[in-house]
């Protein structure tokens, strides 16, 4: 039998979705330098530390295509290639960032700048509406610890935290013992509004069904009953009045509410103005009882990335620096409406796998010119890459910071080394940067 | 067989996340987000067995996938897509100028394949290349 040295690393912090559970064990052989076993953590974010062993679909060194086919090459002339596409562009694309480290996303606003590209992070594809509407009304937000603590209603809606942050129900918001809800899930009384009756609905106390794309017409039925207003319709978007009546009385009485959004509300038809009407519900609210809302960030750093945008721009997402200052306007500089638009003419892809994720006439138009994709895996989009950078998996080969969907930083745990010739994005950024400068005779 | 008017909505699902983390480019991803949800009762319309493959179409698009029924339902006139590279063959791109696509709410109709193929990811992106 072989013996098997093993390290464990206590504490990791689970670089999936914006839930950042932080108590994962990760057992590594030290030998192979490989993760054999994860603690604590969800299907998802268990599989994630697996999949950075090295497999056939792990990049290990950097990539050119020539003659239709990738040929593996030295990191010297992948990073050329790279700042090459980049330079000759005249309206390049940064576009990702949301499955990397705070670090490495401020590298990509340093790039942005010095080439006046556009700079896009995946909010502009999942939550970007949120922050608009965020930027119109404001928004009453905490940290996950006080609805852990002091929520006894909790409402998810157009969200599917059973599938998408599997964690979040055990840690923040169902079933976990609050100091204030000693017992629990029996302390709490959870409602579901979905189109579908979702595994999370089925465990909810009250379901209600929304028709899709209407749930706009329901958050505003709600603000007019709670301000007394009797409705001159037997229903609303499916459901009855006096189902919407009887909602809004436990939405009165409870003593601490949270609405926990998803993309059933940014991603249908209203958009931003969904989350407007969810705000302005929020804030009614505010005048019967506690209530807060939360939106669900789906990748485990696109709240970093949000901020790190932020504080460097003054923007959170769909920055455009050809100007030669950030300028923001999502619908125009937004990553989707630029590439149906085929108004970028290459693109450097930064942890994030837009061929998978954009609409199909997007990805038409990102497919027919440069690319460069900074990626640890094969993806659709790095398989048809001009260029693909090998890179480390942050949180998991090496360290860094990244915002739990509530705004809290947590410093992210290195527990093995990347395989191969693989780098940090942050190192892979710093040496483009050079690069960049280098050809621009900076 | 065919369905109409049904209403398309994609978006996460627990088998489709372990799949793109074990390998995007996978049969697994394929078994896992190449695949269609109905209604129980919608799917008996349909006459067919679950697997068969089905070709969804809506105004911005069409693509081939493996027909099941759903574990979240009912949900009579919806049917469900995971995301990934086959729902988004389907999607609204239009963002309305907020950045945003339409990714869930499109009308949709559905017609049974005998003999249809589902393609992989990598395929579905070829084709996107030639387009």
């Amino acid at each position: 039998m072989v013996e098997r040295k093993i390290k464990t690393v206590y504490d990791v912090v689970c670089p999936f979705c914006g839930t950042l559970c932080d108590d994962l064990e990760v057992d590594i052989d030290i030998k192979e330098d490989s993760v054999i076993e994860v603690r604590n953590g969800c299907q998802i974010g268990t599989k994630k530390f697996f999949s950075s062993n090295p497999s056939g679909h792990r990049y290990l060194k950097p990539r050119i295509k020539a003659n239709g086919e990738h040929k593996e090459v030295s990191w010297d002339e992948a990073l050329d290639a790279a700042a090459d596409i980049l330079v000759k562009a005249k309206r390049p694309l940064l576009y990702g960032f949301s499955s990397t480290e705070c670090e490495a996303q401020s590298k990509g606003v340093e790039l942005a700048e010095i080439l006046g590209a556009i700079l896009d992070n995946t909010a502009s594809v999942c939550h970007g509406p949120s922050l608009l509407a965020i930027q119109d009304v404001g928004a009453p937000l905490s940290t996950l610890g006080e609805y852990k603590n002091r929520a006894d209603l909790v409402i998810f809606w157009g969200s599917n935290p059973v599938h998408a942050h599997p964690r979040h129900l055990g840690r923040y918001s169902e079933f976990v013992r609050g100091y204030f809800r000693k017992d629990g899930r029996n302390d709490r009384f959870i409602i579901v509004v979905d189109p579908r009756n979702t595994h999370t609905a089925q465990i909810a106390d009250l379901y209600i069904q929304v028709k899709p794309n209407e749930d706009y017409e329901l958050i505003n039925a709600i603000r007019a009953t709670l301000r007394g207003v009797e409705l001159d319709a037997k229903e609303v978007s499916g459901v009855s009045i006096e189902k919407i009546r009887e909602l809004v009385d436990m939405l009165k009485l409870c003593n601490f509410g949270v609405i926990f959004f998803g993309m059933g509300l940014t991603q249908t038809l209203a958009h931003h103005r969904n989350i407007d009407a969810a705000i302005c519900l929020t804030r009614e609210l505010n005048d019967h009882t506690k209530f807060l809302l939360e939106p669900m960030r789906g990748h485990y750093n696109v709240t970093g990335a949000n901020q790190v945008f932020t504080w460097n721009t003054g923007y959170a997402y769909s920055i455009d620096f050809s100007r030669g200052y950030p300028r923001y306007n999502p619908g125009e500089f937004s990553s989707v409406d630029l590439l149906i638009k085929d108004e970028v003419d290459s693109s450097l892809i930064v942890a994030s796998d837009p061929a998978s994720n954009f609409p199909a006439a997007a990805v038409k138009n990102l497919f027919k010119h440069p690319l460069i994709s900074i990626e640890p895996h094969e993806t659709p989009t790095s398989a048809f890459a001009d260029v693909v950078l090998p890179a480390a998996f942050a949180g998991i080969e090496c360290e860094g910071t990244a915002y739990r969907m509530d705004k809290v930083p947590l410093r992210l745990r290195k527990v093995k080394d990347a395989p191969g010739e693989c780098l940090s994005d942050k190192e892979i950024l710093e040496k483009l940067i050079y690069k960049v400068k280098e050809k621009l005779g900076e | 067989m065919s369905l109409n008017n049904l209403i398309l909505l994609t978006g996460r699902t627990i088998n489709q996340g372990v799949a793109l983390e074990g390998g995007k480019t996978t049969k697994e991803n394929v078994r896992a987000a190449a695949i269609c949800a109905f209604d129980k009762d919608d799917f008996k319309k349909l006459d067919c067995l679950v697997g068969t493959p089905v070709k969804v179409i809506t105004d911005h698009g069409e693509v081939v996938v493996y027909s099941t029924i759903s574990e979240e339902g009912p949900h009579p006139g919806i049917i469900f897509i995971p995301m990934g590279p086959w729902a988004n063959q389907l999607v609204n791109p239009d963002s309305q100028a907020c950045g945003t696509p339409t990714y869930k709410g499109m009308k949709a109709k559905v017609e049974v394949m005998r003999s249809g193929r589902v393609l992989d990811a990598l395929e579905l992106m070829k084709q996107l290349r030639v387009a």
